[in-house]
C-alpha cells in the first residue's frame, strides 16, 4: 500500500519535471515577430554580457539591480503601470487591526468587467491580484525598482494623540463629558 | 410528561418532513416599543394639574442645578399617579420637556422600571404575589378567587375595565403571607374569603382595610409568643462566679 | 515624474515626519505632564501616564486586547465583559477598558484566567445571538465571528431552545439608510454613544431591562442625523446594517481602492468597494487630519448615484433640438468648431464643483491658448482687495484637526453641519472635550449643540470687527487664547460679501494679533465644493456674474451643475458645451455633450477646504464611452491645433506645480501667513454693511442632494422623503 503510493508520487513528480524544463525552449523558438508577449531573454547571454565588463577575480553586483528586462513581465505592465506603496487601512467596520501592520504594493486600476459565463469579474490585467506584502516601504520600493515600475509612495496620516480615557469622565458633575446616556 | 409529549409530536414531524427546528422566544407581558393607541399617542396632550405642579417645583428644588435630571422617576411617579396609575407616552414627553431632556432617556428610565405601567389599566391595580413563602401559603387559590371575582386575567383588565390583575415577585411581607397589593395597599394573612370580600368592597368602591387580615397587627405571631416568653434575666446572668463584683 | 516619491521616501525615514502632529499640540494646551508609571503588560514594560486604561497600555505595546464595547472616539461604557483580562494579585479579572492602570501592575492578557474569562464572556453573548451568519451582511468583517473564532468555544453548551429559547427583538425601523436586525444586538451600546457624542442625536437608547432589554427608539422614528451611516461601521455585529448594501456582496468579494470623497469640501479619505466595475459602497478612511474615521451620508450613501444619470456617450443636438449620441471625433471636432470660430473674448468657460485640478489647469491652458482668460468657477469670492492672490484669504486656515484645540468658535453664515458634517463633528467634539463655546452669526440653525445666537444681521461683524460690539461674544473673543473665526463662503456672493470679508479679516486679524501662540490661525473660509480651492490656486476667477453679463458666444462647462448658468441669462445663439459626468442642469442645457469621468473613475487632485491636496485613484473605469477629464480637454486641444504640452498624467502634474507646488504635495497643507497683508489691502472695502446672512442648507432634508452625483442618487432621494415625512410625525 505505501509502496504503490510512493510509486505514484514518484512517477507524477518525475513526469512533471521535463515539463518544467521545458519551458525555456518551448519560449526560445518561434518567429520573434508572430508572439504577443514580450521577449525572453536568455539568461546566460545576459550574465555573459555582464562577465566580459568585469575583471575575472571579483563578482560585482550592480548598485542598482533592475531585473525587468528578464522577469518576462511584457512592457507594456512594466512601463505604464504605477504601482502604489501604501499601509492597508484599517476596515472601518471591524476592531481588529492585526492585518494591517504592514505595507503593500498595488497597481493602478485597469477594467473589470463581469463575465457573461457566471458573473464573476473578469481583468485584462495579470497584474490586479499581484498583493505583496512587505514589512517597511524601504522594501517595497526596492522591489519595485528592481521590476523597474514606476512607484510612489501614500503614507496614511493616522497618528493618534494618546489620551488617556477615563470611565469617570462619564459622570462629571460639571463637565460636558457626562453622558446623557447614563 | 409534557416533554414526552413533544418528543412524541417532533418525531411524528421528522418522520413526515425535514427537521425544521424552532426555537421558543421568550415573552416579557410588557412591550418595550411604544405603539400608537387610541388611549395612548403622543397626540393627546398631558398637563399636570395646578396642585401637581406645585408639587413638581418642589421635586425640582429638591436637585442642584445641572442635575434636575435626577428628578425624573419623582416626576414620572407624579405623572403616573396623576393619570390613573398609568403613564401615558405625553406624560413622558411631558416629562422630559420640564427636565429638558432627550425624549429618549425619559423612555429608558419608563421601561426600565416594571412601577411604571405604560398601558391603560383599571381603578385598582391588583398585584397578587406568588413568591415562594406566598405560594407555600396558598397564594395560587387567592389568585384564582382574584380571577374568579374580577373576571381579570394575569397581566390584564377586567372587562368592567375597574381591576386589573398582576402576578409580581415578593413584595416583602413574607411573614403575612399570602398577600396581595391594590394600589399602595397591602392587604396580608389573606384567605380566599379575606380575597372575594376585598373585591367586593372594591366593586362598590369602597375601601376595605389595609393590613393582616388573621388579626395580627402586623408580623407578630398569631398565638402570642412563642418563645422570649420569660421574664429577661438581667445583667450578671450565666457570668462565672469568679468575674461577678 | 520621480520628483514626488523620491522627496517623500525621504521624509519618510527622518523623524521629521511625525512633527506636525507634535506641532499641534500647543504649549498653554496641555499643562506639565505629569510622570509616567510603569506597568508590565504580559511582561513588558510599558510607561503611560497616569490614568491611561488598560486596554490603552496594551495597545502601546502591541497587544490588542478584544472589545466590542470600548471605542476609541467614544465614552468607555465597559458593558461588554469581552475586554477581562487578569491583573496580578486582583482576585477577579478587570475590565481593561475601563480599569486605569496602576504602578507596577502587571497584567496578563494571555493566561489561562483570561483565556477563561473570555470565553465565558463569549458564551453568554452566544446565548442569544441567532447563528444566521449565512445570511448576515456583516459576514466577513464581524467582531463577533472573529472573536468567537478567536477566543470562543469549540462547542456551544445552549440547550434550553425548547424551553426559555432564544431572544427574539422587534426590528426597528430608523430610516433608509440603516437596516435593523435587532435580535442580533448584543448590547455594546456603541451607537447609542455614538448618537449622543458625535452626532448629537440623542434618539438612541435602551428600554426594558434583563434579558428584555432592547436597544433602539421606543417610538417610531428615523435617526435624524447627517452622520448616520457611522453607526453601521461601528456595530459590531450585524444588527445595524447598510440597507442600501444589503444582501450586495461579501466584504471578501470586493476590491478596496482608497480614495478621496468630494461631495463637500473637506475632501475626506474613503475606501471605495467594487466588483465587476461598480461601486457597492464606500466607507470612511482613517485620516486624523480630516475625518477622523467617520463619514457623512451623503458622501457613504450618494455612491448609487455613480451609476444613474451617466453620459455615457458623446452627443450633439440634432436639428430637433434634441441631444443625440454621436462618435468621439464628431463630438470632439463639433466642438473644436465651435470654439475656433468663437472671438476669444466672447470665450467662457465654467468649472463645477466636482472638477478635479487636472481637468481645470487643462481647461484654463486651453482657454489661454485661443487667447480668452474666461475661466470662471460656478461660486463667488471678492475679487477686490487681495482677492484670490493671497491663499490665506480662500482657506480654512486653522485646518480641521486643530478646531479640536479651539476655546472659541465663532460662525459667520455658515451652518457647519450640513456644509461640512465631519468639521462640525470637530466643534461638536471641542464642545464636549474641552469646553470649547461656540457663537453663530446668521440664521438659527441646529448645530447639535449649543451654541450663541448673536444674530443675523451682518452688521454684527462690523461691530465684532471695530471692537464697538458690546456682546458677550466680542469679550469672549477677545479672552480667547485660540479663538477660531469660520466664514461662509455663501455669503460672499451678496452685494456686501466683500465688505463682510474685509470686517471677518479685520477681526481675525485684531484677534491674532492679541495671541501669545503665533502660530495659531484665527482666519477660516469654509468653501462649498470640493473643486473651488483648486480652481483659486490654479488661476480661475471666482463667479460667473461679469463674464455671463458679457454675452458670450461658447460656454465651456466642465461640469458646471449648480444652475448659476442658465440657457435665460446668455444670448440667443450661443453655444454650449458640457464636459461631466452626469446628466444634470448642465447637460439639459447644452449643446454639445462630451462624457467625463466621476471621482471614482480617475486618479485626479482634489484639493479641500484647507488647502490639503489629495487624489483620489482609479477605482472603476468610466462608463461607455466616458473619458477622463483632462484627456478630453487635451484631445480637443490637439484638434484645435493648440496642442497643450502634457500627454501623460504626470506630465499634467509637472504643470499643476508649476502653477503651484501645493497642488501636488499630496496630504500636506502649505502653512499660508499672509493674513495682515490680505487685511490692509481689504481695507478700503470696510463698508456699512446692512443686511441679513442666510444659508443655503438650513434643515436636514436640504442635505441630502446638492451636488450632480447625490442629485442622481435613489438613496438620497429616499433620504430626503423619509426626513419629510419624519417631520410630520409627532415624534
Amino acid at each position: 500500500m505505501l509502496q504503490a503510493i510512493r510509486s505514484v508520487a514518484r512517477s507524477s513528480l518525475s513526469r512533471s519535471l521535463p515539463s518544467l524544463s521545458s519551458c525555456s525552449s518551448r519560449f526560445a523558438s518561434g518567429d520573434p515577430s508572430s508572439r504577443k508577449e514580450a521577449p525572453i531573454i536568455d539568461n546566460e547571454t545576459l550574465l555573459a554580457v555582464h562577465e566580459g565588463s568585469t575583471s575575472a577575480n571579483t563578482i560585482a553586483v550592480p548598485a542598482k539591480v533592475d531585473i525587468s528586462p528578464i522577469t518576462g513581465v511584457p512592457e507594456e505592465h512594466v512601463k505604464t503601470r504605477r504601482v502604489r506603496i501604501y499601509q492597508p487601512p484599517k476596515n472601518a467596520m471591524q476592531s481588529g487591526t492585526h492585518n494591517i501592520h504592514h505595507w503593500e504594493m498595488e497597481f493602478d486600476t485597469r477594467q473589470r468587467w463581469e463575465n457573461p459565463l457566471m458573473g464573476w469579474t473578469s481583468t485584462g490585467d495579470p497584474l490586479s491580484n499581484m498583493k505583496i506584502e512587505f514589512s517597511s516601504p524601504e522594501e517595497a520600493i526596492e522591489h519595485c525598482e528592481k521590476n523597474g515600475w514606476i512607484w510612489y509612495l501614500d503614507v496614511p496620516k493616522t497618528q493618534k494623540n494618546e489620551k488617556p480615557k477615563n470611565y469617570g469622565a462619564n459622570f462629571h458633575w460639571n463637565r460636558r463629558t457626562r453622558v446623557s446616556t447614563k | 410528561m409534557l416533554s414526552s409529549l413533544r418528543t412524541g409530536v417532533k418525531g411524528l414531524w421528522r418522520a413526515s418532513s425535514r427537521a425544521l427546528q424552532t426555537s421558543s422566544t421568550l415573552q416579557h407581558d410588557s412591550l418595550f416599543v411604544h405603539r400608537d393607541t387610541p388611549e395612548d399617542n403622543p397626540n393627546i396632550p398631558f398637563e399636570f394639574t395646578e396642585q401637581n405642579q406645585k408639587r413638581v417645583d418642589a421635586l425640582l428644588a429638591i436637585y442642584p442645578e445641572g442635575h434636575k435630571r435626577a428628578a425624573m422617576i419623582p416626576l414620572l411617579d407624579l405623572a403616573q399617579r396623576q393619570n390613573n396609575g398609568w403613564l401615558p407616552i405625553s406624560a413622558m414627553h411631558k416629562v422630559a420637556e420640564i427636565l429638558n431632556l432627550p425624549r429618549m432617556r425619559v423612555y429608558e428610565v419608563a421601561t426600565f422600571y416594571t412601577m411604571f405601567i405604560r398601558r391603560p389599566i383599571g381603578k385598582y391595580h391588583v398585584q397578587v404575589c406568588t413568591t415562594t413563602p406566598c405560594w407555600l401559603r396558598g397564594s395560587d387559590a387567592v389568585l384564582n378567587a382574584i380571577k374568579e371575582a374580577t373576571g381579570c386575567e394575569v397581566g390584564g383588565n377586567s372587562p368592567c375595565g375597574k381591576f386589573s390583575l398582576s402576578e409580581v415577585e415578593c413584595l416583602g411581607a413574607c411573614v403575612n403571607a399570602p398577600m396581595l397589593q391594590v394600589n399602595d395597599d397591602y392587604y396580608e394573612d389573606l384567605t380566599v374569603e379575606d380575597t372575594k370580600e376585598i373585591i367586593e368592597k372594591l366593586k362598590k368602591d369602597e375601601k376595605p382595610l389595609p393590613g393582616p387580615r388573621s388579626g395580627r397587627f402586623a408580623s407578630e405571631p398569631l398565638g402570642g409568643l412563642t418563645s422570649l416568653t420569660e421574664e429577661p434575666t438581667g445583667p450578671g446572668f450565666g457570668v462565672q462566679d469568679g468575674l461577678k463584683a | 515624474m520621480l520628483r514626488q516619491p523620491l522627496s517623500r521616501a525621504l521624509a519618510l525615514s527622518s523623524p521629521a515626519r511625525v512633527a506636525p502632529l507634535a506641532a499641534r499640540r500647543y504649549a498653554d494646551a496641555v499643562p506639565a505632564q505629569p510622570e509616567k508609571v510603569e506597568v508590565f503588560i504580559d511582561d513588558q514594560p510599558v510607561h503611560v501616564l497616569p490614568g491611561t486604561t488598560v486596554l490603552q497600555a496594551a495597545a502601546q505595546v502591541g497587544v490588542e486586547i478584544p472589545r466590542f464595547c470600548y471605542h476609541e472616539r467614544l465614552a468607555v461604557a465597559g458593558n461588554c465583559r469581552m475586554c477581562l483580562v487578569e491583573v496580578e494579585k486582583s482576585p477577579k479579572p478587570v475590565a481593561a477598558c475601563a480599569m486605569p492602570v496602576m504602578k507596577g501592575m502587571r497584567v496578563k492578557t494571555n493566561s489561562d484566567l483570561t483565556r477563561k474569562a473570555r470565553e465565558g464572556v463569549m458564551e453568554f453573548l452566544l446565548v442569544n445571538h441567532p447563528l444566521d451568519c449565512p445570511i448576515c451582511d456583516q459576514g466577513g468583517e464581524c467582531d463577533l465571528q472573529d472573536q468567537s473564532m478567536a477566543f470562543g468555544s469549540d462547542r456551544s453548551r445552549f440547550t434550553d431552545i425548547h424551553f426559555s429559547g432564544k431572544r427574539a427583538v422587534e426590528d426597528k425601523d430608523v430610516g433608509p439608510l440603516i437596516k435593523t436586525i435587532m435580535t442580533r444586538c448584543i448590547h455594546c451600546t456603541r451607537c447609542i454613544r455614538f448618537a449622543s457624542e458625535v452626532a448629537g442625536v440623542d434618539d438612541f437608547g435602551t428600554t426594558g431591562r434583563g434579558t428584555e432589554m432592547q436597544v433602539g427608539t421606543y417610538v417610531e422614528k428615523m435617526f435624524l442625523s447627517e452622520l448616520s451611516g457611522n453607526i453601521i461601521d461601528l456595530c459590531p455585529v450585524g444588527a445595524l446594517t447598510s440597507k442600501p448594501y444589503s444582501f450586495a456582496a461579501r466584504p471578501w468579494e470586493t476590491r478596496r481602492i482608497d480614495s478621496v470623497d468630494v461631495l463637500d469640501p473637506l475632501g475626506s479619505n474613503i475606501v471605495v468597494a467594487t466588483r465587476t466595475n461598480e461601486v457597492l459602497r464606500i466607507l470612511p478612511r482613517t485620516n486624523e487630519e480630516i475625518n477622523e474615521e467617520w463619514l457623512s451620508d451623503k458622501s457613504r450613501f450618494a455612491c448609487d448615484g455613480l451609476k444613474r444619470q451617466r453620459l455615457v456617450t458623446p452627443m450633439l443636438k440634432d436639428s430637433r433640438g434634441n441631444l443625440a449620441p454621436v462618435e468621439w471625433e464628431d463630438a470632439v471636432v463639433a466642438a473644436a468648431r465651435a470654439l475656433r470660430d468663437c472671438p476669444p473674448d466672447k470665450l467662457l468657460a465654467v468649472a463645477g464643483g466636482l472638477a478635479d485640478a487636472e481637468a481645470l489647469v487643462a481647461l484654463k491652458d486651453l482657454l489661454n491658448r485661443l487667447g480668452s482668460e474666461h475661466v470662471c468657477t460656478e461660486h463667488y469670492f471678492p475679487t477686490q482687495g487681495a482677492g484670490t492672490d493671497l491663499r490665506s484669504s480662500y482657506l480654512l486656515n486653522t485646518k480641521i484637526a486643530n478646531v479640536e484645540d479651539a476655546d472659541f468658535v465663532l460662525l459667520i453664515g455658515t451652518n457647519t453641519r450640513f456644509e461640512a458634517p465631519l468639521l462640525n463633528a470637530r466643534i461638536r467634539k471641542a464642545f464636549i472635550h474641552k469646553e470649547t463655546d461656540v457663537a453663530l452669526v446668521g440664521p438659527k440653525v441646529d448645530l447639535t449643540y449649543e451654541y450663541t445666537h448673536v444674530g443675523d444681521s451682518a452688521s454684527i461683524v462690523k461691530d465684532f470687527a471695530s471692537g464697538t460690539s458690546s456682546h458677550e461674544v466680542m469679550k469672549r473673543l477677545q479672552q480667547a487664547k485660540r479663538p477660531v473665526v469660520i466664514l461662509g463662503a455663501d455669503q460672499l456672493k451678496s452685494e456686501e460679501g466683500p465688505a463682510l470679508l474685509a470686517y471677518t479679516q479685520e477681526l481675525a486679524h485684531k484677534l491674532q494679533e492679541n495671541l501669545q501662540d503665533k502660530e495659531w490661525k484665527v482666519l477660516n473660509v469654509l468653501q462649498r465644493t470640493a473643486s473651488q480651492v483648486a480652481a483659486l490656486d490654479i488661476g480661475y476667477q471666482p463667479g460667473v456674474g461679469q463674464a455671463l453679463a458679457a454675452g458670450p458666444k461658447v460656454v465651456y462647462l466642465l461640469g458646471a451643475d449648480s444652475g448659476v448658468v442658465t440657457r435665460e441669462s446668455l444670448p440667443e445663439d450661443v453655444t454650449i458645451i458640457y464636459q461631466g459626468h452626469h446628466g444634470d442642469v448642465g447637460a439639459s442645457i447644452a449643446d454639445i455633450v462630451l462624457p467625463g469621468a466621476a471621482y471614482t473613475e480617475k486618479r485626479a487632485t482634489y484639493v479641500n477646504a484647507e488647502g490639503r491636496a489629495q487624489q483620489t485613484l482609479v477605482a472603476v473605469s468610466p462608463p461607455g464611452k466616458a473619458r477622463e477629464d483632462w484627456k478630453i480637454i487635451r484631445a480637443l486641444s490637439e484638434v484645435l491645433g493648440a496642442g497643450l504640452p502634457y500627454d501623460t498624467l504626470d506630465e499634467v502634474r509637472d504643470r499643476l506645480s508649476q502653477v503651484s507646488p501645493a497642488l501636488v504635495a499630496y496630504g500636506d497643507v502649505q502653512p499660508n501667513n499672509y493674513f495682515a497683508q490680505a487685511r490692509a489691502l481689504a481695507q478700503s472695502l470696510q463698508k456699512p454693511v446692512s443686511g441679513k446672512l442666510d444659508v443655503q442648507l438650513k434643515q436636514l432634508e436640504d442635505f441630502f442632494m446638492t451636488d450632480a452625483i447625490s442629485r442622481a442618487s435613489p438613496t438620497m432621494a429616499k433620504c430626503v422623503q423619509a426626513v419629510l415625512k419624519q417631520k410630520n410625525s409627532p415624534y
